[in-house]
């Protein structure tokens, strides 16, 4: 592709136009009540809908979709602040407007942590570090990451401890006990996650009171936060201060500790299981697997080690014309390389002070 | 003058720029061409199992070389091509500038297979049988060593079992008090039941190591980092300069299991280095045992590696010739940053030659 593509002049002009208009719209709209699903969100869809099949690489999209999501975030938060703020004139109303704009944030947030997921969405550039955690559980497991996160939990162990704890019957009593502790653990894993969750609403909370400190302070310093650059880096400042403060917590390093150990209960239930039907078709099941690479790897270790004594004895008795380099193991061959010999000759006048 | 001012018509000039540089970039994302890494010539002299050993090519004109050799110990987590990573922001081509004769140990990427391999394996198998390699070839007893990061732990551990093959040693961003107050890291690993870990999981993924890495700055590694990048689109040698981190940092070897095991425990929750209660093999390691000199680097920004981690060196070898350098950047810029071509690269240039 050129540099001249006719389609990003068209593109660009289209956008000029579409931004003007927008412009032009919300100067007029601007201090009535703003939505969630915001213009700017809509608009950066719109426009990525329309260039998105020119990024045909999975690579570029991969880029790109995270350079818009990360747009559509720092332009919808100055949309909502400025949105909030203005007819604030006077200094006075301009305090009590951003106490309310703050204070709706730290509400929001409060609902995040009670599981109210009509907010979701729009945190999410808050839940990044809890949206990293679900891709990395998904990438270890068949089952998606997110599909314990909405799952009610309160009243569901009372609900289920009955039904987990009666004794398997019969001839598939084991297996019955298996899946009884595969669900105990699932349920475990959520509460838990819901709990992670839980901790970073609180973090968030903690990143309004710090952007509002930092937007008061910057009032008393006569600084001015004059774009949605400024607002989102100050942003970003404010999350990774929180963030760096509460994670270096004993709560929350309990708490990490646990999330990774419950989603490990829960995979290991799992491979149990999976193996418990691998056995049963009489294919090799993990745990047999793993037997074999211990003793192989210790037999190999043990190669390896005798290889070494016997080279080393081959070198006492003057045998070692014949012998490759030391310590080689069995597995071990020197790469087709280029020959080592003239550096030797070298080094070894090196080694009698030449340098 | 209120503390936010942005107007309606302002915010639309900045969201047209913006889409415009997206716009505009995406022709260089599109034109970015494979994204190439390890820039140095360099052969593959000694091979065992997925480990490689290579011998990087003495820089045309090269005047003397350092007599003794010096192997590179990068970490098991994420890849060495780090240290080579692009033309004008290399550490070894720093290093074979200064006449160092490098070679550096690839430890591969690990599978399934290779689960049971251990700390001893690694250190008194792969590394021990590259170290007699070199000093074979080159006929030394000796060898320099530098290790990085985790591979600085390796190299310390390895000087400490066998003094008599280190001529010198140079630590890199290498954690030694694996529980200084500051270590993130540190305190996330205190709570994992590491043996559940290793069990059901077999290997450690990858995936597991980026989420860890990435959570230590969630919002600027995950989110602000593509908001800066937009400002970068226009120029597509620095979007291949991207690209080229981008793939390093997502770029991370699954961990041998029982290794990991053993160094989670060893070193993060129990401190061993400090303590002197790691053993290895047959080896216990006590760091009184690295008589050599010692050049220690760390970075005072270094989220990963805290400076107070690797400072805690001093006074616990039994080196008489002991040096710091501070670095001032990151985990990261150390390697990569202009600065870190003209200042700490020839400083290990330096130091090694004047005591090989």
């Amino acid at each position: 592709m050129t540099s001249s593509a006719p389609w990003t002049n068209e593109w660009m002009e289209m956008q000029q136009k579409y931004w003007q208009n927008w412009a032009d719209a919300s100067q007029r709209l601007f201090g009535q009540e703003t939505t969630q699903a915001t213009a700017w969100g809509n608009a950066m869809d719109h426009w990525w809908k329309a260039l998105a099949p020119a990024a045909s690489s999975d690579m570029a999209r991969g880029f790109m979709d995270k350079m818009v999501e990360q747009g559509k975030f720092f332009f919808q938060m100055a949309e909502e602040l400025t949105g909030k703020l203005a007819g604030a004139g006077s200094q006075v109303d301009w305090s009590a407007a951003l106490d309310n704009a703050t204070g709706s944030l730290k509400d929001a947030f409060a609902r995040l942590g009670a599981g109210d997921q009509s907010v979701h969405k729009m945190f999410a550039f808050w839940e990044l570090p809890f949206d990293n955690w679900q891709r990395m559980a998904s990438s270890l497991s068949p089952v998606p990451g997110d599909v314990l996160r909405n799952m009610p939990t309160e009243g569901m162990r009372s609900k289920l401890d009955r039904v987990l704890g009666a004794p398997g019957l019969g001839y598939t009593r084991e297996e019955q006990g298996q899946y009884q502790e595969l669900a105990r653990a699932a349920i475990d894993y959520q509460e838990t996650l819901a709990e992670y969750l839980g901790f970073f609403s609180k973090m968030g909370v903690g990143a309004v009171e710090r952007l509002q400190w930092q937007i008061r302070e910057a009032e008393q310093k006569k600084k001015t936060i004059g774009s949605a650059r400024d607002l989102y880096d100050t942003w970003v400042h404010c999350c990774e201060a929180e963030y760096a403060d509460r994670v270096m917590t004993d709560e929350y390093t309990e708490l990490h500790g646990r999330l990774v150990n419950a989603l490990m209960r829960v995979k290991q239930r799992m491979s149990f299981i999976v193996d418990e039907y691998l056995g049963a078709l009489n294919m090799p099941t993990r745990r047999e697997l793993r037997t074999l690479q211990d003793r192989v790897q210790e037999a190999r270790r043990e190669t390896k080690r005798l290889r070494s004594e016997l080279e080393a004895l081959r070198k006492q008795v003057g045998g070692t014309a014949a012998a490759p380099a030391p310590a080689a193991a069995p597995a071990a061959s020197p790469a087709p390389a280029k020959p080592a010999a003239p550096r030797k000759k070298a080094a070894t006048k090196a080694r009698n002070g030449s340098r | 003058m209120l503390p936010i001012e942005i107007r309606p018509d302002q915010l639309a000039d900045e969201m047209l720029q913006y889409s415009q540089k997206l716009g505009k970039g995406i022709e260089n994302l599109l034109n970015a061409s494979e994204i190439d890494t390890g820039v140095s010539p360099k052969t593959a002299v000694y091979r065992e199992d997925k480990v490689i050993l290579y011998r990087y090519d003495a820089p045309e004109g090269a005047k003397q070389r350092n007599a003794v050799p010096l192997l590179i110990v990068y970490a098991l987590v994420n890849r060495p091509y780090m240290t080579d990573i692009q033309e004008d922001r290399s550490t070894i081509k720093g290093l074979l500038a200064t006449g160092q004769d490098v070679y550096l140990v690839d430890w591969g990427y690990p599978d399934q297979a290779d689960r049971s391999l251990t700390l001893d394996d690694y250190l008194n198998g792969y590394l021990d049988r590259c170290v007699d390699h070199i000093r074979e070839a080159h006929g030394v007893d000796r060898v320099n060593l530098l290790g990085i990061c985790q591979g600085g732990a390796f190299s310390l551990c390895y000087s400490a079992m066998h003094p008599d093959k280190v001529r010198n040693l140079v630590t890199m961003v290498t954690p030694v008090d694996f529980k200084t107050a500051d270590n993130m890291l540190s305190g996330w690993a205190q709570h994992l039941d590491v043996d559940l870990l290793v069990d059901t999981m077999g290997n450690i993924p990858g995936e597991l190591l980026n989420w860890t890495f990435l959570s230590l700055k969630p919002f600027s590694l995950t989110g602000q980092k593509y908001v800066n990048m937009v400002d970068l689109l226009d120029d597509p040698e620095k979007v291949k300069n991207f690209l080229r981190m981008e793939k390093w940092i997502f770029d991370s070897p699954d961990q041998a299991g029982e290794t990991f095991r053993q160094f989670i425990k060893d070193f993060y929750q129990k401190n061993g280095l400090i303590e002197g209660t790691v053993r290895i093999g047959e080896h216990r390691v006590d760091l009184k045992n690295v008589v050599c000199p010692v050049l220690n680097i760390f970075a005072l920004q270094d989220h990963l590696v805290p400076p107070n981690a690797s400072k805690a060196l001093k006074g616990r070898t039994g080196s008489k010739d002991y040096t710091e350098l501070a670095f001032p950047g990151g985990h990261i810029g150390i390697y990569v940053s202009g600065k870190a071509q003209k200042e700490v690269t020839p400083a290990i240039g330096k130091w090694l030659n004047e005591r090989s």
